[in-house]
């Protein structure tokens, strides 16, 4: 079986550190949290540049290569509503390490971002929503085929569609989790890839019980067939639970020193 | 509808270790595919056969062995002439004399016989202890020492000594070693880990997973091996990324169907074909599971091996 | 292996047309996979989906019988190309060459090979007799191969030169291995009108595939495929090819056992054909044809292949009873280990390196290591002395001094209650140790109860 992949999700223009270092497209920032979090073990970088209207092509290309020249071409996650910049990032984009991943499309307006991972040979993470939040997994499964259709008509192999089933917050909507996880057995079932941004199930929660729920729901997802995931690597608790998961489904060998490496 | 190959090359590939010096270094791993699976893409660096000999000399009870050796009576003489063997890649010194379960030589004494046979060979040397984990933890540590700037390869470090090891040997002196596990994959990675974690990275160190004899369980040493290079190369587990080592000669030759007599087993027929054919076999088996290297005593052995390996390529 | 609902969708037409009952391919596919619905519900399904659809609901590698009566032999029927995945199901085989003008010796140094290992009967399986242009010296080397009673593999191409051999063998079901891309529709008629299985051989691995599909468009899917002897490497390459094909890539035309001669490959090299034998036993090769078998290329090859088709869930166990060692009579003393074979191979190897005779006791232990079988309470004072009692060894050993395994020494007590006249003595913990003990008699200083 493949090794989950764990998505670093710190390099993201909502920190105003990040937003100030992009803005002066001052790497050292930037280098720093992307450095801090592959030591932490994860395997892509996200890097979110905001909608990014104005400059983003140029910004992204700035963000490929800081980030690929110096943490030795490191696979990325381009991660924008500009649709140019990604393709932009792609261009320069070194493929030694990995495919780029383009995050991210849905079955709704944004499915032309499919044809940007078709037209460039990358990876896409596709949302498997319209508009809003879909209403059970029924609806989340027909968006899902819809992207998978759309994808294979223009010559994608499947497994380069991530599908994301839709995190939902825990707080107020705890009856909708269950459904997570069995959406997630139905993508692994069908042998399609996944990925999820756990840790908007936590949110609004107080800090201290975050990374147990966090920890708690990915090791169930894993469990279930979820592929990777969107995360903060340097959550420890996190880290260590992926990394027992793994060890309890028989995807690494075990050693005693498992949590160190 | 034309066969469809489909060849499975990894993205990660197994570490090179190079042990010796000059034009006769050589190197163990390096590959991105399963044992002798070249069709699906070249293999780095082919397996290798090295030739051991005891400090007491070769087995010269084994007539095979015995004509080969002719006339080579000093430690250093057998050293030159087990590097001439056909087919060898490197020699392995076992350090028999220095067990202290046996005639438990002095580390000092052990020393200058590796000094002795170190100044005599043309090709890279592995040195094999004595499998006692005290004296093995100064004793490899002394050699390597001794014998600073010949890269030689120091078998093997376990869970109990390999921090002196590891320091003494590699860290210190810029030799390679050896990790020994018994049949135990969780143990091999863990010695690997810990070992890394000290400073030690892949290129200066080899594994030892443990062997038998054809016939003798050899299903848990293939399986085992398997198991590794399944890990370090699909699951790109960089903890199992090192080299494998197998010394097949001392269990080869220490099973009964190696040892007993022809006038005990008349059917049997010549004792010394028997040892040659369990070496073979075992070795045969071994490189098929995942051994980057094997070590061997006799003439007949290492020459089809190395053919073997040869033609595989 | 079941096909994916993804692989499904692949075969569907794609066209959402609804006449299933469903809203599109893509659920009906997901369906189909889980076994709620049947794929016969699509009215648009091609038929080469159809076909692929019933073909991957089928084993992936064809079980292939060979031999009669007690020389019948499975080939194939394997699922993984990792025995530590699951298993290994059929052995590989071993053939001794017969050319016409060498029969009889071949053959009598061939029958002297037959010992037991492990409760395994060890014999040369298999005998390939050796067209070389004369069908009268032909079918005479047949015959005498037949008489040995073993099963056959008639290596000829000659379709005339076949049906003559088959004639006297046909009874032993041996395997044709002839068939080429000149003659296979004839051959292919003779394998079936005879019932045998059918050697395929071709020029390099993609005419063999082709040649095994045009095979199977006779109907004939009994085959074995000849690896060839072009050279090591090719034969290697193709072997594993073949069998990587069909177990992981799903591809039926070369889920079939494989031939490998390695007389062929080293012709006149015997070290190099144990080499190769032991390397396509681990690798893949169903038949492997050598040119003569001794008895010391036997017994390494022989104790491979019981190690490598061991199923990894079940430890290979040794039957119990006792093993006289170094001619060990009634008043030799007795030692006692465990079933699990691994042990019962160190510890009877260590013992015979002493010297010493010793009756070696091996109850039922339930093929556990000692402190496993102690912990699981299979090797206990109760299951030891009913064993000494009521397996009839008190009966036929006179001595009784009985060694016990060191790591179980907290038997002795028990067992001296339990076995009264016996004297109890705790041998060492390790093997290793168990030379030196038995030469310098310490079994006999430990003091009696």
């Amino acid at each position: 079986m493949d090794k989950f992949i764990v998505i670093g999700e710190r390099i993201h223009c909502i920190s105003p550190e990040i937003r100030d270092a992009m803005a002066n497209r001052d790497p050292e920032p930037i280098l720093r949290r992307g450095k801090a979090q592959l030591d932490a073990g994860a395997d892509y970088l996200d890097v979110n540049i905001g909608p990014a209207e104005k400059d983003g092509e140029e910004l992204m290309i700035w963000a490929v290569k800081t980030l690929q020249e110096n943490l030795d071409n490191v696979p990325l996650v381009l991660d924008t509503a500009n649709k140019k910049a990604i393709a932009a990032g792609i261009s320069v984009y070194n493929r030694s390490k990995g495919k780029p991943v383009v995050n991210s499309a849905d079955a709704g307006e944004r499915i032309s971002y499919i044809d940007v991972a078709a037209e460039n040979d990358a990876i896409s993470i596709a949302l498997c929503s319209k508009h809003g939040v879909p209403k059970d997994n029924d609806e989340r499964m027909a968006y899902c085929q819809e992207m998978l259709e759309y994808a294979m008509e223009r010559g994608m192999d499947p497994a380069d569609l991530w599908f994301d089933p839709l995190t939902l917050v825990i707080k107020g909507m705890q009856e909708k989790q269950k459904e997570f996880f069995e959406f997630i057995r139905q993508l692994s079932d069908m042998g399609l890839n996944s990925t999820a941004g756990i840790s908007n199930a936590s949110n609004g929660m107080p800090k201290e019980v975050r990374p147990i729920v966090d920890s708690a729901m990915i090791t169930m997802a894993i469990e279930c067939g979820l592929t990777s995931a969107i995360a903060n690597p340097n959550d420890r608790q996190l880290m260590e639970a992926i990394k027992t998961a793994a060890i309890i489904m028989n995807q690494t060998l075990y050693a005693d020193s498992y949590l160190d490496i | 509808m034309a066969f469809k190959r489909n060849p499975q090359v990894f993205s990660a590939s197994v570490a090179e270790t190079t042990i010796g010096t000059g034009d006769s270094a050589v190197t163990l791993g390096g590959e991105n595919v399963y044992p002798f699976y070249s069709f699906d893409a070249p293999i780095k660096n082919p397996p290798l056969v090295g030739v051991e000999f005891s400090d007491k000399g070769p087995r010269r009870d084994v007539p095979g062995i015995a004509a080969f050796y002719e006339g080579a009576e000093t430690l250093s003489d057998v050293a030159k002439r087990a590097c001439e063997m056909p087919g060898a890649s490197f020699v392995c010194l076992d350090l028999e004399s220095a067990d202290p379960n046996g005639d438990d030589m002095p580390v000092e004494d052990a020393v200058k016989i590796a000094m002795e046979v170190a100044g005599a060979v043309t090709l890279p040397l592995v040195i094999q202890g004595t499998g006692n984990a005290e004296k093995d933890g100064t004793l490899l540590g002394k050699i390597a020492e001794a014998l600073q700037g010949k890269n030689v390869l120091l078998l093997s470090a376990t869970e109990d000594n390999y921090k002196g090891i590891a320091v003494g040997a590699v860290l210190a002196y810029n030799q390679k070693i050896g990790a020994e596990s018994a049949v135990d994959i969780n143990l091999a990675k863990q010695l690997n880990v810990v070992i890394s974690q000290m400073g030690v990275s892949n290129g200066n160190l080899v594994m030892n997973v443990g062997q038998a004899a054809a016939g003798y369980g050899f299903e848990y040493v293939a399986s085992a091996m398997e198991r590794i290079k399944s890990a370090a190369l699909s699951q790109n587990d960089d903890s199992l990324q090192t080299p494998i080592i197998t010394p097949v000669s001392a269990e080869a030759w220490s099973v009964k169907e190696a040892i007993v007599s022809e006038a005990d087993f008349p059917e049997w027929g010549p004792v010394e074909q028997r040892g040659v054919d369990m070496e073979i076999s075992t070795a045969a088996a071994s490189l098929a599971s995942g051994s980057n290297a094997v070590i061997l005593r006799h003439p007949d052995s290492v020459k089809t091996i190395s053919d073997m390996i040869s033609a595989l390529m | 292996m079941a096909l994916k609902g993804l692989d499904i969708f692949k075969l569907t037409p794609r066209t959402n047309c609804k006449e299933c009952g469903n809203p599109t391919c893509m659920a009906f596919a997901m369906k189909v996979a889980q076994g709620t619905v049947q794929i016969e519900q699509c009215p648009h399904m091609s038929a080469d989906a159809l076909a692929t659809l019933s073909e991957a609901a089928a084993p992936p590698m064809h079980t292939v019988k060979i031999g009669a009566g007690e020389q019948e032999y499975s080939l194939g029927g394997e699922t993984v190309l990792f025995r530590h995945d699951k298993t290994f199901v059929s052995k590989s085989l071993y053939a001794v060459s017969v050319k016409p003008d060498d029969a009889d010796n071949t053959l009598e140094d061939m029958l002297k090979i037959d010992y037991e290992r492990i409760s395994e009967r060890m014999i040369v399986e298999l005998v390939n007799v050796v067209y070389e242009g004369d069908e009268t010296a032909f079918t005479e080397a047949v015959r005498k191969a037949a008489d040995t009673g073993r099963t056959l593999v008639l290596e000829v191409s000659d379709p005339a030169a076949a049906r003559a051999a088959l004639e006297i063998a046909k009874d032993g079901k041996p395997v044709l291995n002839g068939a080429n891309e000149s003659n296979y529709e004839e051959m292919a008629k003779i394998a079936t009108e005879y019932d045998v299985a059918l050697g395929v051989s071709a020029a390099d691995l993609d005419a063999l595939y082709d040649l095994v599909q045009a095979i199977e468009k006779t109907g004939n899917k009994n085959l074995l495929i000849d690896v060839g002897a072009a050279s090591i490497k090719d034969a290697f390459a193709n072997t594993v090819q073949i069998r990587r094909a069909a177990l992981a890539d799903n591809d039926r035309s070369f889920g079939y056992p494989t031939i490998v001669n390695v007389e062929k490959l080293a012709p006149g090299d015997a070290n190099m054909q144990i080499a190769l034998a032991s390397l396509f036993t681990l690798k893949y090769g169903s038949i492997i044809i050598l040119n003569e078998l001794s008895y010391a290329q036997a017994l390494p090859l022989f104790g491979l292949r019981q190690n490598i088709f061991t199923d990894p869930q079940k430890p290979m166990t040794v039957e119990k009873g006792n093993y006289p060692l170094n001619g060990a009579d009634e008043n030799a003393p007795c030692a006692l280990t465990v079933d699990f074979a691994l042990t019962y191979f160190i510890i009877s190897g260590e013992i015979e390196r002493s010297g010493v005779p010793i009756n070696l006791l091996i109850p039922d232990a339930g093929g556990y290591s000692v402190l496993t079988a102690w912990a699981a309470g299979k090797l206990s004072a109760g299951s030891i002395s009913r064993f000494i009692k009521e397996d009839g060894i008190e009966e036929k050993i006179k001595s009784r001094t009985l060694m016990i395994p060191g790591k179980v020494a907290v038997l002795k007590g028990e067992l001296e209650e339990n076995l009264p006249g016996w004297k109890i003595v705790v041998a060492p913990n390790e093997a290793i140790s168990l030379v030196k003990f038995l030469k310098e008699g310490d079994y006999n200083a430990q003091p009696a109860a």
